[in-house]
């Protein structure tokens, strides 16, 4: 329709003319264009009900004109076949045989000169009738390039006669054109008895992919290129510089635009072409090494690592900030508000202390979080150097401790509520530090604060305990130390500064009906532990929890109603009182250990109705190798955040529209129980626990975006691009 | 509630600060465009210092090629040109054929067909001994980089997501030129800024 002026209109009026020739009416097994001669070739030249064999597409192509392998590479596009059969069959993808490069200045194209076949595995149907013919048509699509590019496409048509299994014959023709290309398919790396591995180390610019050479009985190798399954994982059109030494052969590796992430793989084909005595050979080998990143280049603040790992780089004095302030404010937290606030209100009962006794309880205080958060730590670096998969909140992983805080937030409650006092200490303790100011009291407070904090996880201390976890031992346990000061300060101060304590009000009624009312959280958060461990240990656990904690509420009245009673008594119920507390807690140990954690998915179960599926990697790596938007979230029972992040952002209906409408999968990881695979990509991204939010944007290999710890419907809505 | 905003605020802007850009073949996304200065269609020089404060967008094209002809006869650019200029966007197409080989035309050529199909470029630069297109690492035709107005490369890549050179796929296609446009527009990041180019291979002197 156009009148466009050409310089050579008469040759590009018959290339147009002729690239655009349908074959489609010729329904033969054979079509050509100007470049290439296609044709369907078959294994057989018969068919057998329910039997596999090869069909491939043989592509005979005019000399310096070349079509594409599975990558094209810089320029090009893959070659693609849509099949149909009579009969509904069952094809395999292209088994594509190892490529060759050309290079046209600086771009580089992997592909196929000359002739080749790419053969499918068919399956027939198991219904497919004797004397019928199985018609199997292709149509195939290349581009077909010199310098210049033709988009072609064929339709070829092949009838073969279904017969018994006894009657089938080769087809000669047919079967040595797909052989010919099944024998230039990659093969696994031949590994020796010591496996040695391919492996793939980040370098300074780029990356080094190490052969090591009993994978390779290599007497002279004359080239070896690795070839990438995806755009963009490397820079395809650098050379790939080789290092030969006495440990194997190393290719230099440059990033592409779309650079793999830490631990992940590097897909592709390597072909090394050796001379064997005479004769060159040609063989390709599929690798999927994992991108390591070496001690000395992590930690690392160049912009390189950054944008390769993606995981946030704090420096080490910006994490121990961190951790201060999300200490700080883990005292706000709802489980530990309570606690502190009657410690604090405590301090307008004891006013008949010194200022200097005061500053004690308050270093004492202290020095019992910093105390329990030493233990975190150390129990922290002990689990790692055994190899444990973990990362913070990993305590609430295990049901005991689950139960055990809920045992303690209800006990603690009974206690506020006034069911029981312990007098001035701690039970156990024996009266003689009752009379001074509570030393072991305020010790103990500073670990029962440690403890109930544990499962809010403020959003500053996230960012810093993701850090503290990949740095060394010593750096750990400084960024938690200043964590346990960033929670203790508040009372320090409190009690360090007279003028301040001065100001709480004075004392009387209103602090027993306060302590009263503080009770309230404290069985919530008892309650939503109970629930924690209903996905954890399914209806059984509920029944240990609820029954564990009559009989502590028992064991409770049991202490407080026989304190005023004789010496004699008051010392057999306290027996008593401990006996509870040991069956309590041993029923609760034999028990829960034995119920199956099969049904702890039940968090993460998708149904036709939810908005969302259940992550599992293979899904993940599924909807990415399609090129799907995908939203992960990774969340647990016992993490606060998570769940109210799911109930303010990701259950709205204009997000989970916003999802529809862009077509995102949402995938949601559970974390309440162990699973080293979450914990995997928890750590890809630099975390240490969850929540994490993701979002992967549509087609392949674009880089995935992290979303805060605190979610709003416009951050999540903003983050996903609006379709156009 | 002063404090929760003040945590959501430094939580957003940390974790986007942690999505930083690349370091690979030049240019780089999120990085300062490479300058450069050519000669235009109509003989005179055009330098991208010159259209600093306005989007730029770079396309390369080869009249010839397959690609290049799906999206010029569907349509598909010339309209993209025309809203690039409603919205004061400068689209500027290169031709980096080098001479003797396909697409290589001469100024009065390159306009001429342009007016046969429609084309409203806000200009065309003629590259033929590849340099421009080579500082950039053009690899096909089309293959498309939109540089904002303080002149930061925010977008290199193809011009779609389906790599064929058939025109009925464009109704399915998700536009990234448009894409990328509609994020600067709103000043939100551009949702895929560095995404796989197609078509021909570029016809770069030998």
């Amino acid at each position: 329709m156009q009148r466009v002026v050409y310089r050579n209109w008469l040759n590009v009026l018959f290339l147009a003319v002729l690239s655009y020739v349908p074959a489609a009416w010729s329904a033969s097994h054979q079509a050509s264009t100007p470049q290439v001669q296609a044709e369907l070739v078959s294994s057989t030249k018969q068919v057998v009900a329910g039997e596999t064999f090869n069909l491939g597409i043989h592509l005979k192509i005019i000399p310096h004109w070349h079509t594409y392998w599975r990558n094209p590479g810089d320029s090009g596009i893959v070659t693609t076949i849509d099949w149909q059969f009579s009969k509904p069959s069952q094809v395999s993808d292209i088994l594509w045989p190892i490529p060759s490069r050309f290079k046209l200045g600086p771009i580089v194209n992997y592909g196929y000169e000359n002739a080749v076949t790419l053969p499918v595995k068919v399956k027939i149907a198991s219904d497919a009738k004797l004397g019928e013919d199985f018609k199997a048509t292709a149509i195939v699509d290349w581009l077909v390039c010199k310098e210049e590019c033709i988009p072609q496409q064929v339709t070829l048509t092949l009838k073969l006669p279904v017969v018994a299994s006894a009657n089938i014959a080769k087809d000669v023709r047919g079967q040595t054109l797909i052989d010919k290309s099944l024998a230039k398919q990659p093969q696994e790396i031949p590994s020796e008895a010591n496996l040695k591995q391919v492996n793939l180390e980040k370098t300074n610019d780029g990356m080094a992919l190490h052969i090591p050479h009993s994978s390779l009985s290599s007497e002279e190798i004359q080239d070896i290129w690795f070839y990438p399954y995806n755009w963009g994982k490397i820079a395809q059109s650098i050379d790939q510089t080789k290092t030969i030494n006495a440990d194997g052969i190393t290719l230099a590796l440059k990033h592409g635009d779309a650079p793999l992430n830490p631990n992940e793989s590097l897909e592709g084909v390597l072909v090394v072409k050796e001379k064997r005595g005479d004769t060159l050979t040609e063989r390709g080998y599929f690798i999927l090494p994992k991108l390591v990143v070496p001690q000395s280049l992590r930690g690392n603040s160049t912009s390189d690592i950054k944008l390769v790992s993606q995981a946030p780089d704090l420096g080490f004095v910006t994490a121990l900030l961190l951790a201060l302030i999300g200490g700080v404010i883990l005292n706000l937290m709802p489980c530990v508000f309570p606690v502190l606030s009657i410690k604090a209100l405590s301090l307008v009962s004891h006013t008949q202390y010194s200022q200097r006794e005061i500053l004690w309880q308050g270093i004492v205080y202290t020095l019992g979080v910093l105390a329990s958060f030493s233990l975190l730590a150390g129990l922290l670096i002990a689990l790692k150097a055994g190899g444990a998969q973990i990362g913070w909140g990993f305590q609430f992983q295990s049901p005991l401790f689950v139960i055990a805080v809920a045992y303690l937030m209800f006990a603690v409650g009974l206690s506020l509520s006034g069911v029981f006092t312990i007098s001035g200490s701690v039970a156990g303790l024996g009266g003689t530090l009752a009379d001074k100011p509570g030393y072991a009291g305020s010790f103990f407070t500073g670990v029962l604060a440690t403890i109930v904090a544990t499962p809010c996880t403020a959003p500053f201390m996230a960012a810093a305990l993701g850090y503290a976890l990949t740095q060394p031992a010593l750096k750990l346990i400084l960024i938690f130390l200043s964590l346990g000061f960033g929670l203790a300060l508040p009372y320090l101060l409190l009690t360090a500064w007279p003028a301040l304590h001065r100001k709480l009000p004075r004392p009387g009624l209103w602090m027993e009906r306060t302590k009263q009312v503080f009770a309230f959280p404290m069985y919530l958060a008892a309650v939503w532990l109970v629930w924690v461990l209903a996905q954890q240990s399914g209806a059984n656990g509920v029944a240990i929890a609820l029954g564990g904690m009559v009989l502590i509420a028992f064991a409770a009245w049991l202490y407080d109603s026989t304190q005023y009673v004789s010496f004699k008594a008051r010392a057999s119920a306290n027996v008593g009182v401990a006996a509870l507390l040991i069956s309590t807690l041993f029923i609760s140990y034999t028990y829960l250990d034995s119920v199956p954690v099969e049904s702890t998915r039940s968090a993460v179960k998708s149904s036709v109705n939810n908005h969302w599926e259940a992550y599992s990697p293979e899904r993940l790596e599924q909807l990415l190798a399609e090129g799907k938007p995908v939203f992960l979230n990774f969340t647990a029972a016992w993490c606060i955040s998570c769940l109210v992040n799911e109930r303010v952002a990701l259950s709205q209906p204009k997000v989970i529209a916003a999802f529809k409408k862009n077509s995102v999968t949402y995938l949601k990881g559970d974390w309440t129980n162990k699973d080293a695979q979450i914990t995997d990509v928890l750590t890809t991204f630099g975390r240490s626990g969850v929540p994490l939010y993701v979002f992967y944007p549509a087609g392949r290999g674009v880089k995935p975006i992290e979303l805060p710890q605190i979610l709003t419907p416009s951050i999540v809505l903003n983050t996903i691009p609006s379709s156009h | 509630m002063q404090l929760k905003q003040l945590i959501a605020t430094s939580l957003v802007t940390a974790a986007f600060s942690f999505i930083s850009t690349s370091v690979f073949a030049d240019p780089v996304v999120d990085q300062p465009a490479p300058a450069f200065t050519g000669t235009t269609a109509v003989g005179g020089k055009l330098s991208l210092d010159s259209l600093r404060g306005k989007t730029v967008v770079l396309e390369w094209t080869n009249n010839e090629c397959p690609f290049v002809k799906k999206h010029y006869e569907s349509g598909n650019i010339p309209q993209l040109q025309k809203d690039a200029a409603s919205k004061d966007i400068s689209w500027v197409q290169i031709i980096s054929s080098a001479p003797g080989k396909q697409g290589h035309v001469d100024g009065a050529t390159a306009l001429k067909l342009n007016e046969t199909r429609g084309a409203k470029p806000a200009y065309v630069v003629l590259d033929e001994d590849g340099k421009i297109g080579k500082l950039y690492g053009a690899q096909t035709t089309p293959h498309i980089y939109v540089i904002d107005a303080k002149g930061v490369l925010v977008y290199k890549g193809g011009i779609d997501n389906i790599p064929t050179a058939k025109k009925e796929d464009l109704a399915k296609a998700n536009n990234y030129v448009r894409e990328t446009w509609v994020a600067l527009a709103v000043g939100k990041k551009v949702p895929h800024p560095s995404t796989k180019p197609y078509g021909c291979s570029i016809k770069y002197p030998t």
